[in-house]
């Protein structure tokens, strides 16, 4: 079974970056794009053209977002008993303490600033797969029993 | 004739007139003297004989017709009813020539040789005196009064105005006459009764020893109705009767207009100095996003496709990456001055000792790589913000390491006691040194002494050095020699511990 990751990002520079990033570091990894914190939320709930969309074992979440931006997206996947279990990673460029906090606060699994340099970048995709998609012991049965 | 007098009647009437504190004289119709007492005699320095017999004009030259004629037409016991103490004021002439003030009463007296007019005559010498000293006093006071550059207003215990200057007819746009008699709050409505309650708890001295310039602010009220801001000064002054309050009124609508204008400049520098500080901010944040696009978009192209495509291509892709590189630092260190004003923590005791070691410990590979040697005197505790004193001393020491001539680069950093409480900082090197006529240059933004390929950097180091210090309250400077180095000196305010 493949890696699924959603990665929620409107800019396709950033997009188009991050696929090459993680063809890097794991050319296993499947990844899924939504545009902005709407089509996101229809991503999870598999809803419209993602009726048929599989459960992400990864989110990759950026705040700043057209629609529905990052926050809302992060506080509704974490009230939904169907959605919490799903580390998400808020992966944006914003530096703001506020945003920290408040990320944190809505449950976050980590925060990561997207850094500026493309190596630092790669070696960022790096870690994330090293870590929450290789190292890290992840739910494989999400129905809560 | 003057002995026509009865015998009997003359030498009753001689007793009273002896009798009478006041110099008194008897005048027949014709205006002559008839009887004398003594208080007269030595009144006028005449003998009783040299007087009896000659015309009243004698000792009162100009009045004394006047008023027998006005008295005339009134009838005795209107003029008996007369007081002395509101009689009229004439002049009386001794026979030494000199003369004085008096005031006479005259009184009608039936005799056989018709009516005679008694004349009580006091002498006001020194009562004119005393009312003379008074008006005096009165007209040092009221030219005081005007002589003042503020509006001067006497109120009596009333509150009723009685006394004001040309200013304050000026300022009011009121006439004298139609100041005098009004109260105090028709010109200022409020506050001055209140402000008169509080003087009267403190002494006079201390309401005197009160300067105009922390008067109480209050409004003032102009004829055609119109306000404006005046500051108020009281003072006491006290005469036998009552105490009279004088009040000393500066029109500070300039002041106060200045003041406004004053405060709206501050709002709006600050305003555009925030708006600045927020644009460095925004700019540079909203710049980095499209430009880490370029940069990591090039940088790929390079990786990719580096010797596939032909040696132009190759050259064109490293230019660009240079170029996005360079501007990625740039716009980092934009953010870095631009937070020193934005971002700066509160100044507090701070060991400069430790911030030192931590600067050098931050420099840790650069300090290995040159080889330098990086030494210190003991450093004091200052007032500081931690973070920013560690990157003064990272930026100092880097530059310091990074401007070297062959052979081991030195830097050593002390401090001494310096004037107003402040310790002077030397970071001293042995470096290239500098030109002097770039000293001033060299703390400007995205200044550079050097060829791009010899020194790498933006030029901006000495430029967040010179914002972090200023902000510090102090300055930074350098001396250097040409091959012999440079010494960059900066102040920081002494630790409030010490």
């Amino acid at each position: 079974m493949p890696t699924e990751v959603l990665l929620v990002e409107d800019s396709p520079g950033d997009v188009r970056l991050t696929q090459e990033a993680f063809r890097e570091a794991n050319i296993a990894i499947k990844l899924h794009v939504a545009e902005d914190g709407v089509e996101a939320m229809e991503f999870l709930r598999r809803e419209g053209v993602h009726a048929d969309a599989p459960r992400p074992d990864l989110i990759l979440l950026d705040l700043n977002l057209p629609r529905m931006d990052g926050r809302e997206v992060l506080a509704l996947i974490k009230a939904d008993d169907k959605l919490k279990s799903i580390p998400t990673v808020i992966l944006t460029t914003s530096e703001a303490e506020a945003d920290i906090v408040k990320s944190y606060h809505l449950q976050a699994n980590c925060y990561l600033s997207k850094p500026v340099e493309l190596e630092v970048f790669e070696g960022l995709v790096k870690s994330i797969n090293e870590f929450w998609l290789t190292r890290a012991k992840l739910p494989k049965v999400w129905q809560i029993t | 004739m003057q002995n026509s007098i009865s015998h009997d009647s003359d030498a009753r009437y001689r007793g009273l007139l002896e009798a009478a504190p006041d110099a008194m004289v008897v005048v027949n119709g014709t205006g002559e003297i008839v009887l004398l007492n003594l208080q007269a005699e030595s009144r006028l320095g005449y003998r009783r004989d040299e007087l009896v017999g000659q015309k009243i004009t004698t000792i009162i030259p100009e009045g004394f017709a006047e008023r027998l004629l006005a008295d005339g037409t009134r009838s005795a016991a209107t003029a008996l009813a007369q007081q002395i103490g509101t009689g009229i004021e004439l002049s009386a002439l001794r026979k030494d020539g000199s003369a004085f003030p008096i005031e006479i009463m005259l009184s009608p007296l039936e005799s056989d040789d018709g009516i005679l007019v008694t004349a009580a005559i006091r002498d006001i010498t020194v009562r004119k005196a005393a009312e003379q000293h008074l008006v005096q006093t009165e007209a040092r006071y009221r030219g005081l009064l005007e002589a003042a550059p503020d509006a001067m207003v006497v109120v009596d215990e009333g509150g009723e105005i009685v006394l004001v200057n040309a200013q304050a007819e000026k300022q009011f746009r009121y006439r004298r006459d139609e100041l005098l008699g009004k109260t105090i709050t028709s010109i200022i409505p409020q506050g001055f009764a209140e402000r008169l309650a509080a003087d009267a708890q403190r002494s006079a001295e201390d309401a005197m020893a009160q300067q105009i310039g922390t008067g109480i602010e209050l409004t003032a009220c102009r004829k055609d109705g119109s306000e404006f801001p005046i500051e108020i000064m009281l003072s006491p002054l006290r005469n036998d009767e009552e105490v009279l309050v004088t009040a000393a009124i500066r029109d500070i609508s300039a002041r106060k207009l200045a003041e406004v204008q004053l405060q709206l400049k501050i709002d709006e520098l600050s305003r555009s100095n925030e708006e600045l500080a927020h644009f460095a901010d925004i700019a540079s944040h909203d710049l980095q996003e499209p430009l880490r696009m370029v940069s990591s978009y090039t940088q790929l192209l390079a990786r990719r496709y580096k010797g596939k495509l032909d040696s132009d291509a190759d050259e064109f892709i490293e230019f660009a990456v240079d170029g996005a590189s360079r501007m990625q630092r740039l716009i980092q260190d934009l953010l870095i001055y631009s937070r020193v004003g934005t971002k700066g923590k509160e100044l507090l005791d701070t060991s400069s000792e430790r911030a030192f070691q931590l600067a050098v410990g931050n420099l840790g590979g650069v300090i290995a790589d040159s080889g330098a040697l990086v030494t210190n005197d003991p450093l004091p505790d200052v007032c500081a913000d931690e973070i920013q004193l560690i990157q003064l001393f990272q930026n100092l020491v880097a530059n310091a390491i990074k401007y070297q001539k062959p052979g081991v680069p030195t830097v050593h950093v002390s401090a001494a006691r310096g004037p107003e409480n402040k310790w002077m900082f030397s970071v001293k090197d042995n470096g290239l040194g500098i030109e002097p006529h770039y000293f001033e240059r060299i703390f400007g933004m995205f200044q550079r002494l050097h060829k791009r390929e010899e020194f790498s950097g933006t030029g901006i180091g000495l430029a967040i050095c010179k914002k972090i210090v200023e902000r510090h309250g102090s300055t930074i400077s350098v001396a250097s020699q040409v091959g012999e180095g440079s010494t960059f000196s900066f102040g920081l305010a002494a630790s409030t511990q010490t």
